[in-house]
């Protein structure tokens, strides 16, 4: 079975990026930062999520955090909220 | 003309005489006036161990919030000029921005305790000119919705923000309690009202939370649970809402007073509003950050009367407003006519701080004490005296309600080294509005892709103005027989893949 970071890949690759090969986009890339996904893209991510895994969106708070990168919008639907960031180097 | 009302002190009456009320709903909670007040001492604390010089602005990239709130209020108190910048814009834009300005301190973070220096290699800071004529010294400095590069600065003199929170107060009749939804973010002029007018006249602002601004559902809970009574947001929040299913059958009857904004809203979306907010007055407001809200229009019974091509009239010139619309040939057009709006309002900037490109102010014999802004934007008048938006006199559009210039995007995107060529065509977005198309020919061989291009745009250009879709391919553009790409034939190649 497909895992969720290939398949989330696939989606954002198909919907956002379609010219961009599979190899193309590393799954900590983050999409709105880049550009890639802006905030009206990030209803259509979380439409998808719902769809395709039964995502809850309306019982879970989600940030645009959660949906910044492929690698994050994986640990969403694993449950596990995102890393913390790093400390502020001394 | 209304007189200006005093943002810092009419705070203060409200903490003093209703200090437990709500000024703030945030996150489930609240921060009451008393809160508030306490949140701004301890910003203004740290803003006095900021130097600063006669007229100097404070730079400022605030994430909406509380603390954000409190430091632009602050700021008011201590009569300290804040220019307030997008929180996500590129670092070097930042600081390119604040420098121009002449501030020579910003805080990336909106804290008064974390600093940053801005350096100014052409020598000392020069501060930003008065805004609104003699003696009305800048209080708060936006920024224009700039498409590429550094957007300009627009200082709008305490009196200019004065007088239009006295204006916006009156009209929507705002009092003690009333709830207001603040949906833009703080550094658009839209906050003017729905946070500081709502906070001068003691009522409570309800924050939607950075990040969740296009979540229908969200919206639709903060405005049912606060019983909202005026909201104001651009068309696409509206089309947001009445698209969900969060709002169907459940019908916003708190709501007096709905204000779009920075866009055109369909009369047929304006009669669904009806069914949403029942007991609302719909108002399409018509203004620019330069200028602030220069024209309003209620609908009536229906929402028709008066729409051209499925555009609605942007009304009457508000109180103190000077509008004309001027011909091609420069000279004014009286009666039923068509032309470019100009506009003179008692809430408007002088000219942009620092410079920044041309300067679309120009002095006419109507109001000598303050110059007239060329909006742009193309105009026609009935023999009613009814105005309506028909165009642009360049490539400006807008996407999300945000003003981008089509042709300053094809130009950012031809500066990569391996693009060719490059053509942006706007085509009609359900929700947005427009939505940016780029047709791109890149170098032969270079293997260029999407996602490298829109890195290379994502520091560079502002986030509408970044193209939804971008094609690349290898193949020269269709051209015109003049030589410049042909947009049209673009535009219908699209539209039918």
């Amino acid at each position: 079975m497909e895992t969720p970071i290939a398949a989330i890949t696939a989606f954002v690759l198909d919907e956002f990026l379609p010219d961009v090969g599979h190899g193309g986009l590393d799954p900590d890339y983050d999409l709105v930062a880049g550009g890639v996904i802006d905030s009206l893209g990030l209803l259509k991510v979380l439409a998808w999520l719902e769809a395709t895994y039964d995502f809850p969106t309306d019982e879970v708070d989600v940030g645009p955090d959660d949906l910044a990168t492929v690698a994050a919008m994986a640990r969403l639907l694993a449950g596990a909220r995102p890393q913390p960031a790093t400390a502020d180097a001394p | 003309m209304v007189e200006p009302l005093d943002i810092a002190a009419a705070v203060a009456t409200h903490v003093a005489r209703r200090p437990a009320a709500t000024a703030l709903a945030w996150q489930g909670g609240a921060v009451t006036y008393r809160g508030l007040d306490e949140l701004a001492a301890d910003a203004g604390a740290g803003l006095r161990d900021l130097g600063r010089a006669p007229g100097e602005p404070l730079g400022a990239a605030l994430t909406k919030g509380p603390a954000a709130v409190a430091l632009v209020l602050a700021c008011l108190r201590e009569r300290r000029p804040v220019l307030l910048v997008p929180p996500d814009l590129a670092p070097a834009t930042r600081t390119a921005l604040w420098a121009r300005a002449g501030c020579r301190y910003g805080l990336p973070h909106g804290d008064p305790r974390a600093p940053e220096a801005v350096p100014h290699p052409a020598g000392p800071a020069t501060a930003a000119s008065p805004a609104g004529g003699a003696g009305d010294h800048p209080a708060l400095l936006l920024t224009t919705s700039g498409t590429t590069g550094v957007p300009k600065v627009v200082p709008l003199g305490g009196g200019a923000v004065g007088r239009f929170v006295a204006w916006a107060i009156d009209r929507f009749g705002l009092a003690p309690g009333t709830a207001v939804l603040s949906h833009a973010p703080l550094h658009f002029d839209l906050s003017l009202l729905d946070v500081w007018a709502t906070l001068s006249a003691g009522g409570q602002v309800v924050l939607v939370e950075p990040g969740r601004e296009v979540r229908p559902d969200h919206l639709h809970r903060l405005l049912s649970v606060h019983r909202v009574e005026v909201v104001q947001a651009v068309p696409m929040v509206y089309r947001l809402l009445l698209g969900s299913p969060a709002t169907a059958g459940a019908p916003l009857g708190h709501l007096r007073h709905v204000i779009f904004t920075g866009d055109h809203l369909s009369p047929a979306d304006a009669l669904r509003l009806r069914d949403l907010a029942p007991a609302a007055r719909l108002h399409n407001v018509y203004g620019c950050t330069e200028t602030n809200d220069s024209f309003a229009h209620e609908l009536g019974d229906d929402p028709f009367d008066g729409a051209r091509g499925g555009v609605l009239p942007i009304g009457r010139p508000l109180p103190g407003v000077s509008a004309v619309i001027v011909g091609p040939d420069g000279a004014e057009v009286g009666g039923a006519g068509e032309g470019e709006l100009w506009v003179s309002t008692p809430f408007q900037t002088t000219g942009y701080a620092g410079g920044g490109g041309p300067q679309p102010f120009a002095p006419r014999p109507e109001t000598p004490e303050r110059p007239w802004f060329r909006t742009g934007d193309l105009v026609a008048r009935d023999a009613t005296g009814r105005i309506v938006l028909t165009g642009r006199r360049d490539h400006q559009v807008k996407v999300r309600g945000v003003r981008v210039d089509t042709a300053q995007v094809e130009q950012l995107l031809r500066t990569h080294p391996h693009v060719v060529d490059a053509a942006v065509v706007a085509a009609p977005d359900p929700v947005g509005g427009h939505a940016l198309h780029a047709v791109v020919q890149r170098a032969a061989g270079s293997g260029l892709d999407s996602l490298a291009l829109r890195s290379y745009c994502a520091g560079r250009l502002a986030a509408a103005a970044i193209p939804s879709s971008i094609r690349l391919g290898d193949l020269p553009l269709p051209r015109t027989s003049t030589g410049k790409p042909d947009r049209r034939s673009i535009a219908a190649a699209l539209a039918t893949s």
